[in-house]
């Protein structure tokens, strides 16, 4: 049985940059290190990075199970490592773990953890911590990465360097899914988590949830080659959009998240700053449709209501121009195998009229829209009666109340807004929402379709990456053509620092350097 | 004049005692459950029943609100449903800020707005009582967040003179903490001053129309002195209530300013509790928030009682 090596393409792929650079690019930690290094000179040493951010609440905690927005992530990520990181292509490459192996049909796996990597505590990394880790998001647990877990039968020690994990269905996709923020690693049998022991750059000084949290650099050099740059780090929330851009102008912060797009263009030209917009990695904005409950089972009446968005104005309109326009599924414009050629359904009124006519509808159609679903839902709804009415459409907008919002009214109510979060993977994106019919609780439009389970199963299992490709493809196709999904924009991350902070690159997932600018940036 | 007072404050008691009911029960029917409004959009059903479990949600209301009231009045609020950390001790120091910066406004407040007042009751009608009117009545009439906004983008942005984020954290330099409140403290100053002045101005003026200010006049006290001297002693009963309201506002009434300023306080932590369904912080606030408003209001009673003989005694 030959063992595929499956070494990340960060490693395998010489990009323009490096071999400016001339990196040797051989080693994963090489290619990591010498990424930074790419953006303005060698990363420097010192300084105190002030992050001002949203994205929190006083409800926060360190347990990585508690996870669900952007400030626990990051304070968790000074602290801690992952088992797997995303590179700024969007590829996985080894973080704690260091390199992995694959059996053909991807249901057998091997992963070296690396050597000589400690806690703050002194404590040397080993297999056990790893599986301790994993298994606190598997069996009976609250934790949002169980899913991305159900799948692995067994983890099993190999030896203090190496796991070996057992997976009941194959996916190719799991260095991805470990790559989860939720997944860190900890010492094995380590529960308090108001005293975080974690092999990050950093630790903990002060944390009041809500407030602030401070992090000082840990003595003696950090085991990732030139990161991990700043003396000190200290996250202010700061839950106001325009208290956020104030305190980035008055420079009592260096970084932001979330710039209102509104004000984007004003900040930018401001010279001391600078606007750092992550395309296609967003939110992805949509309205979705129960098709098995009448008038949406309707095919016809569908192709209208997709026809009948006007998605560029409400792009242009609702979100300032900074998102891309959506076409009707959850995969964003710059995921690994988004579908390019894949056509995009225009604003037609002449095509909806035609398709609302051949349905024969005349029952009412309500869209019941909050932004409570996501900030500009209202405003993207009445963008869409406006572009309706053109088709001689009705549309009957409603507006509801954002509290109680996803108890009350997604997946209640036939035709609503809904907003989908960016997922490690094209697989995770397309499972999470259309995969499992009507068992799957997250099916917001009622998706059922034979031939996208197959041809999504069959791909997680494909070495091909062409083949994988195509499949991907299909599955979006079909999903477009058939679910109830009118997707219509994908938000692009924007965050804004002061001229003197490096590294805030473009990131090949989330915001703020992959939520991870505090142990990637430095100061100029 | 003992039991009135005692009245007073049993009735105090009472009030709080009832509101205690009150926030139980309002904060029972918010729509929504904290399981789901602290896991998200991304929960499955399987973690909702573990977690709402785990929370103790089965257990009937009505016990829940007996074991809330004794814990409560053994200081002991419980732990925050969504990250289990004591609440009292995530209150108490935003009590503080809150109460820092109600206090460093009310010290600017007070003496400006009653001083004006009766500033403007002797020059009644002259050009500087108008002026006087017209500032804090121009400031009140502008929503507190514009203020806010003003002051940051002139005295913040334009000129650098404070910061636009009010940062403050334990162990804090006293003067530290000041300069960093300062903008704050001048929009809610700017924002009860109108009020209180406006009430001074005019039950001083209310007395001087009364006979024994008249007597004073005919004695040939100047009109300074007599406002002063005899006026202001019988117009102060609604002075010191409407100085209580006032101040009342500046603890629970400044959510918005917290905000603007991303200053930490009660206001911030009640908002952030309610979008997160975190019921016992929320009843915790709701609770310190009463505490405030009945205590400030009882003991601007009782001082009118004592300030007022004539409220002493049955009519």
């Amino acid at each position: 049985m030959a063992m595929i090596e499956n070494k990340t393409d960060s490693g395998l792929i010489l990009d323009r940059r490096q071999l400016i650079l001339g990196a040797s690019a051989v080693g994963l930690s090489a290619a990591f290190s010498s990424m930074p290094a790419m953006a303005a000179g060698a990363p420097k040493k010192g300084g105190v990075l002030r992050m001002g951010v949203e994205g929190g609440s006083p409800s926060d905690s360190l347990d990585p199970r508690t996870y669900a927005d952007s400030i626990p992530i990051n304070i968790s990520l000074m602290l801690w490592n992952c088992l797997v990181e995303v590179a700024d292509n969007g590829d996985a490459t080894g973080e704690l773990f260091e390199s992995w192996e694959v059996k053909p049909g991807a249901t057998e796996w091997l992963f070296n953890i690396r050597k000589g990597v400690t806690f703050t505590s002194g404590k040397t990394l080993d297999a056990d911590d790893v599986i301790y880790s994993l298994n606190m998001h598997r069996g009976e647990t609250k934790s949002p990465a169980k899913a991305l877990l159900n799948d692995i039968t067994d983890i099993k020690k190999v030896n203090a360097n190496q796991v070996q994990i057992t997976m009941s269905n194959g996916n190719l996709d799991l260095p991805f899914n470990l790559s989860d923020y939720h997944l860190i690693v900890v010492p094995n049998g380590f529960t308090d988590w108001s005293k975080p022991d974690g092999t990050g750059a950093f630790t903990m000084e002060e944390f009041q949830p809500g407030v602030r949290f401070v992090a000082k650099r840990k003595p003696g050099n950090y085991w990732k080659p030139n990161r991990g740059n700043f003396d000190r780090v200290e996250l202010r929330y700061i839950g106001d959009a325009a208290a956020r851009s104030q305190a980035l102008m008055t420079g009592q912060v260096d970084v932001i998240n979330r710039v209102d797009p509104k004000t984007a263009a004003l900040l930018a030209k401001n010279p001391k700053l600078r606007i750092s917009r992550t395309p296609g990695m967003g939110n992805r904005f949509a309205f979705v449709a129960h098709t098995d409950k009448d008038p949406y089972s309707n095919k016809d009446l569908m192709m209208a209501l997709k026809y009948g968005i006007d998605r560029k104005k409400i792009v242009d309109n609702v979100f300032s121009g900074y998102a891309s326009i959506g076409n009707d599924h959850t995969v964003g414009t710059k995921m690994k195998y988004y579908d390019t050629k894949q056509k995009q359904t225009p604003y037609d009124p002449d095509k909806a009229k035609f398709y609302y006519k051949k349905s024969g509808v005349t029952a009412p159609i309500e869209l019941q829209v909050s932004e409570g679903a996501f900030s500009g839902a209202t405003d993207a709804g009445q963008v869409y009666q406006e572009s309706l009415a053109k088709a001689g459409i009705n549309l009957d907008l409603k507006r509801v109340s954002g509290d109680g919002y996803w108890d009350n009214v997604w997946l209640k109510v036939p035709f609503c807004a809904v907003y989908w979060g960016n997922r490690p993977t094209i697989d995770n994106q397309l499972t999470s929402t259309f995969f499992g019919g009507l068992k799957n609780p997250w099916n917001d439009t009622h998706f059922q379709n034979e031939e996208f389970s197959k041809t999504l199963v069959a791909a997680r299992v494909e070495m091909d990456q062409k083949k994988r490709g195509a499949m991907y493809a299909r599955c979006q196709e079909l999903i477009a053509q058939n679910s109830g999904m009118v997707c219509f924009a994908v938000q692009d991350y924007l965050d804004a620092c002061s001229t003197k902070l490096q590294g805030l690159t473009i990131s090949g997932r989330y915001d703020l350097a992959d939520d991870r600018i505090a142990e990637k940036g430095w100061f100029a | 004049m003992a039991k009135l007072i005692l009245n007073r404050l049993l009735l105090g008691v009472l009030t709080l005692f009832a509101v205690s009911i009150l926030i139980f029960v309002c904060t029972q029917i918010l729509p929504g459950d904290v399981a789901s409004a602290v896991l998200g959009q991304g929960a499955t059903p399987e973690a909702l029943v573990i977690f709402r479990k785990e929370l103790g949600l089965d257990v009937p209301a009505y016990l829940r609100y007996i074991h809330w009231l004794t814990g409560a009045l053994h200081g002991d609020l419980g732990v925050a449903l969504t990250n289990k950390r004591v609440i009292v001790d995530e209150v108490l120091p935003r009590l503080g800020n809150t109460l820092f910066l109600a206090g460093y406004a009310a010290l600017i407040a007070i003496p400006v707005a009653v001083g004006l007042g009766i500033f403007s009751a002797i020059n009644e009608g002259k050009l500087s009582d108008k002026l006087a009117n017209i500032v804090t009545l121009t400031a009140i009439s502008l929503p507190e967040f514009f203020i806010a906004y003003l002051l940051i983008i002139f005295m913040a942005v334009d000129v650098d003179w404070f910061p636009s984020l009010s940062t403050v954290y334990k162990g804090m330099p006293f003067s530290e903490r000041v300069y960093q409140t300062t903008l704050p403290a001048i929009t809610l100053t700017l924002l009860v001053a109108a009020h209180m002045l406006r009430m001074t101005r005019s039950s001083v003026l209310s007395v001087m129309s009364t006979p024994y200010i008249e007597m004073a006049f005919l004695k040939g006290a100047k009109r300074g002195r007599v406002i002063v001297r005899h006026a202001l002693p019988n117009a102060a009963a609604p002075i010191i209530t409407v100085v209580a309201l006032n101040l009342a506002y500046l603890v629970v009434g400044v959510v918005v300013i917290e905000a603007v300023f991303v200053y930490p306080g009660l206001g911030q932590l009640m908002v952030d509790a309610v979008s997160k369904r975190d019921v016992p912080v929320i009843q915790a606030c709701g609770l310190v928030f009463a505490m405030v408003f009945v205590t400030l209001n009882t003991l601007a009673d009782i001082l009118v009682i004592l300030v007022n003989p004539r409220l002493r005694h049955k009519r």
